[in-house]
């Protein structure tokens, strides 16, 4: 029993580690950048709207999985500039969920403006707050409230998603479980995998449960 | 001096003109009823005096300083300066949703920064207390009835202390059992001499509470008179059409 988890079940932990970090790392980064983009998409500057929108298409509209491999093994096939796109597998992925996940975030973001009624400018606007003062305590705190229920949703298919890494190569949970697989000639571990992942997106539920729950504003 | 002097006022939404060269004024102390036909402009117009809507030309002067003169607009902090003179409470409230109602009430003198937060404090409690909602200062908009939210954010903008307050439709929003409790509130601002120009559809509100009575139509000023005369004694073919239909 302790061998079949030293040798099968110890090493998925480590493994769950890697996709624990990459997670926090892409929504750590994602989520402001999303934010980001999803101001300058509505930029009154014509160029930065129009190149962020069509950032965003093409990121939503390709696969996340043609980006990793793109990022990994095709930026080094570049002429001249190739031998500096060379990244570790683990910093190039995280520069694919990312970019990637910046997108999503944008449009839910984005979504969570467009909701807001025009009323609450107006209201801000007769109470004397400036623009800077009406964004941040007035519109932003609706706006990512609005957003919670997708972000979560968000955040969850995140957690799945890095099971892409495997593609990659980098040594995640699912990479750990596939070669226990091999190695072991049983498909337990796939399902120890399936736990671990249904364990982390649980956590994940019930925290933006209670975050909904905290900010129903009722 | 009149508080707010407009003249000459000219608005058009596209080639649309709303407002057609509008020119009244109102004195410190008036109530002012603005009636008229859905499109008639007097939300716009109230809109303007207040910068929300930009004008096309005229002049709007209020308590001595332009906002805009001959289609001019003032500088943005004196835009400023000058609207925050005055308060406004919207058909739909406006409240926001994220705060409760005594955060609601206090945002804005508070980061105004211009009195201490005890001052402060003390006026939100005396306003809740004016309107009746003194119980309902951590009770955030959702749980409120519609004419309990009419009546938070009527406090609300007194919180900056107005001198003139304008309100757009007050009680079209609310059920019609609710618009008295609304209508109370807004009497006794009248009988403490708050300077207000009222669009409203409440002709009975316009009848008791108003000193003067503005009718619209098409984008003009068609009528301007105290209530009894405007009621019982309409000059215009258009004023008698509309209190017909509207008012018996």
């Amino acid at each position: 029993m302790v061998d079949y988890w030293n040798r099968i079940v110890w090493p998925m932990l480590e493994g769950a580690q890697m996709t624990i970090l990459l997670f926090f790392i892409a929504i750590l980064v994602s989520i402001p950048l999303g934010f980001i983009l999803t101001l300058a998409v509505q930029s009154r500057f014509k160029p930065l709207a129009w190149l962020s929108q069509i950032y965003i298409t093409v990121m939503r509209g390709t696969p996340l999985l043609l980006q990793l491999l793109l990022i990994c093994f095709g930026l080094p096939m570049l002429p001249v500039v190739g031998e500096y796109l060379v990244f570790d597998r683990f910093v190039a992925a995280c520069i694919g969920f990312v970019l990637n996940y910046a997108a999503y975030f944008a449009e839910i973001f984005r979504g969570g403006l467009i909701s807001i009624d025009k009323g609450q400018y107006e209201a801000a606007k007769v109470l004397g707050l400036t623009k800077w003062q009406t964004t941040t305590r007035i519109i932003l705190p609706q706006m990512f409230r609005v957003a919670l229920p997708a972000v979560a949703n968000e955040s969850i298919t995140l957690i799945k998603d890095t099971a892409l890494l495997y593609a990659v190569a980098v040594p995640e949970l699912l990479h750990f479980a596939q070669t226990a697989v091999n190695r072991e000639f049983t498909i337990v571990p796939y399902f120890i995998a399936g736990v671990i992942y249904l364990a982390m997106t649980l956590i994940l539920t019930v925290f933006f449960k209670w975050l909904e729950r905290r900010y129903k504003y009722e | 001096m009149a508080l707010i002097e407009v003249t000459n006022l000219k608005k058009s939404f596209g080639n649309q003109e709303v407002l057609k060269s509008i020119s009244f004024s109102v004195d410190k102390k008036e109530v002012i009823a603005m009636i008229g036909p859905s499109g008639s402009g007097k939300s716009t117009l109230l809109r303007s005096l207040i910068h929300l809507e930009e004008i096309d030309n005229g002049s709007i002067c209020i308590d001595g300083d332009f906002l805009v003169k001959d289609g001019q607009y003032a500088n943005q902090a004196d835009i400023r300066k000058i609207t925050g003179k005055m308060g406004m409470v919207f058909q739909h409230f406006n409240l926001f949703p994220h705060l409760t109602v005594k955060e609601n009430l206090i945002l804005a003198p508070k980061l105004r920064k211009s009195e201490s937060m005890e001052e402060i404090e003390k006026r939100c409690m005396d306003l809740l207390r004016k309107v009746g909602l003194s119980d309902k200062a951590n009770a955030y908009p959702s749980n409120l009835s519609g004419g309990q939210k009419q009546r938070v954010a009527i406090a609300r903008s007194l919180m900056l202390n107005p001198q003139i307050l304008l309100f757009d439709e007050p009680t079209s929003a609310l059920d019609p059992e609710l618009t008295g409790e609304v209508l109370k509130v807004m009497k006794d601002l009248a009988e403490e001499h708050m300077t207000m120009i009222v669009v409203t559809h409440e002709m009975g509100f316009a009848r008791e509470v108003a000193n003067r009575v503005i009718f619209m139509d098409g984008g003009e000023i068609i009528e301007s008179n105290e209530p009894e005369q405007f009621f019982q004694h309409p000059q215009h073919e258009r004023t008698k059409a509309f209190l017909h239909k509207n008012w018996k």
